[in-house]
């Protein structure tokens, strides 16, 4: 199947992504590395992620109006905003999801 | 294999051959004349214009005539929302909506949301997986895609754009869809970089372009390139109408003419005689003559006498308002309104400075598709001037008279003269080439009256008699009376 959850206890998440790849290319693969890698060193327990393969699931990326990948879509927090590209810069994921790295440290 | 059919195209168009490349029709009115049976299918076509030159519109028409011709589309707009689409759309005539249910038509949004944020590196494949899905769930035979530059922009460096165009071109091609582009013909850089690549990528390259013309706004459109086939190389001026783009591939005067049929009265039983029987099927007639002759009567009793063979007549009064033209004839005994009523005879007045002549010419056009008449009249040539000139008013009827030529009509045109009677001004405009049988109407003035004289000055294909002949206006019409033998005047015939 096009997605993968990681669920523990989805109700007391704050995050919710939705990631969606095309396949495996080389952008998409890194979209995702990038994402793993920044949810767990700032949101460890308070996401989920769903990845959608475009390829698989061409329908979810229509009702998304997902054009290009990798996009990513923030479900939560509302409102939904989107991130297209292969997420090399952290600090654009910290800006849309309001979070400054000073808050984060305490 | 792909070079060898290039060349074998090239080869074939050199020697003028043509070579048959399968055609996939637009169902635009015209267009398919100009591009010799359609766009090329399954293949790429570009459609290049400046905002406004009506790019939309031709996409949406080839898909709105394809969903209705048993292919099925999807259109994917980065201009314009879907609801605007459908509005736009509903102008013309064409319900979106309905083919959307039957899932014939599939509009596609492209509009990405304006707070969306780039990070790094992405790719169009989504859209192209997005479409080959729908088409293949509906049987999609079409797609186009409108303004894709939008989207193209927001690649940061050129060489993501040539890679992501190869991409395109590589699916476009193998996606066994007939596929249209939209682009404007002066993209910034890095798109501008891409001209090329597009124009190569395309079989078939179609510019659109709104101008101004004498103050009067004409839309052309010219093919620059058909891989693999002939195609029309002039402008084509072209309208957007209620109905949709409508073009006339006629410019060229190919004497396609049907010949003269057989003679047909002229209402008048001594005008006839005059004539050796009648005016003449499928030729034209001029109705030439000083004011007040009688020239709209002489018209309207021939549109009288066929009518009641049960003919059809269109009749496109210049001058006179319909209502004024039908009392104007009614009080000389000719009464039309019968024949308005059954559809007999359909009379149309036109403001000739209300639209350029492209327009008047394809509203005629038009009208004469659909209407399918035996005959029209023109009344009177003279006011085609109004159109924006003498050259456009030339062009005008010559394009009109050959079209109702190719198709076997018997036109009658009137034209007004002043005191000189040249020959130039008798035939009216230039066009005596078009021109078979000229009638010249005029008043003479000799002890203590002023009489009316007809005499026939040109006859193609048939004797006429060379009398000048006396004639009445009565209650009843237009009455030929004994030959004129009063005072001589200089009028040469021709």
């Amino acid at each position: 199947m096009g997605k993968e959850k990681d669920r523990s206890s989805d109700s007391l998440k704050a995050y919710h992504f939705k990631l969606f790849v095309a396949g495996n290319e080389p952008n998409s693969r890194r979209a995702k590395e990038m994402l793993q890698r920044f949810c767990e060193n700032h949101l460890r327990g308070k996401y989920v992620l769903e990845v959608v393969d475009v390829f698989e699931d061409y329908k979810s990326a229509l009702e998304n109006n997902i054009l290009l990948a990798p996009t990513l879509v923030v479900a939560d927090p509302k409102p939904e905003t989107k991130i297209i590209g292969s997420l090399d810069d952290e600090r654009k994921i910290l800006e849309v999801l309001g979070i400054s790295e000073v808050e984060e440290k305490e | 294999m792909e070079k060898k059919k290039e060349e074998r195209e090239v080869l074939g168009s050199r020697r003028g051959r043509k070579v048959t490349i399968k055609k996939t029709p637009t169902f635009i009115n015209g267009l398919d004349e100009i591009l010799n049976g359609g766009l090329p299918a399954r293949r790429t076509t570009l459609i290049v214009g400046e905002p406004g030159s009506g790019k939309t519109v031709m996409g949406m028409e080839f898909l709105f005539r394809g969903a209705t011709n048993g292919e099925p589309g999807i259109f994917l707009g980065f201009e314009e929302p879907p609801r605007i689409l459908r509005e736009n759309a509903l102008t013309f005539g064409w319900d979106l909506r309905c083919l959307e249910k039957d899932g014939r038509l599939f509009l596609m949004e492209g509009r990405l949301d304006p707070e969306v944020v780039v990070s790094g590196q992405f790719s169009l494949k989504p859209m192209l997986f997005i479409i080959a899905g729908k088409a293949k769930e509906m049987g999609a035979k079409r797609v186009v895609i409108d303004a894709l530059d939008v989207l193209l922009r927001l690649f940061e460096s050129s060489s993501q754009v040539r890679s992501e165009l190869h991409q395109l071109n590589k699916w476009l091609t193998e996606s066994g869809l007939t596929s249209i582009l939209t682009l404007k013909p002066r993209e910034e850089p890095p798109l501008s970089l891409f001209q090329d690549f597009f124009y190569s990528m395309a079989d078939c390259v179609i510019h659109l372009d709104a101008r101004l013309f004498n103050q009067i706004s004409t839309r052309r459109l010219r093919v620059v390139k058909y891989r693999g086939s002939s195609f029309g190389r002039n402008e084509y001026p072209f309208v957007i109408t209620e109905e949709g783009i409508r073009t006339i591939p006629i410019t060229r005067f190919e004497l396609r003419h049907k010949p003269f049929g057989e003679r047909i009265s002229t209402g008048v039983p001594s005008l006839d005689a005059m004539l050796g029987g009648g005016y003449q099927r499928a030729s034209c007639i001029l109705l030439a003559g000083e004011p007040g002759t009688g020239k709209t009567l002489l018209a309207s009793t021939f549109v009288r006498h066929v009518c009641n063979r049960g003919e059809k007549v269109i009749y496109l009064s210049l001058e006179e308002s319909p209502e004024a033209l039908i009392h104007n004839v009614t009080s000389a005994g000719i009464r039309l309104l019968p024949f308005l009523k059954d559809e007999r005879l359909h009379l149309f007045g036109a403001m000739p400075e209300a639209t350029g002549a492209e327009e008047h010419l394809i509203r005629m056009v038009d009208a004469v598709e659909r209407i399918k008449p035996q005959h029209v009249i023109v009344d009177a040539i003279l006011a085609c001037e109004r159109m924006g000139g003498k050259q456009v008013a030339f062009d005008y009827l010559m394009r009109l008279l050959n079209f109702l030529k190719e198709r076997g009509i018997t036109t009658i045109l009137t034209n007004q003269t002043t005191g000189t009677k040249s020959q130039i001004e008798i035939s009216g405009n230039g066009i005596s080439s078009m021109v078979d049988t000229v009638l010249f109407l005029s008043y003479i003035s000799g002890e203590g009256e002023t009489n009316r004289i007809i005499q026939v000055l040109k006859s193609r294909g048939s004797n006429h008699s060379n009398q000048v002949r006396q004639y009445r206006i009565t209650d009843e019409g237009m009455e030929i009376l004994e030959a004129f033998v009063g005072a001589k005047k200089d009028i040469h015939a021709g």
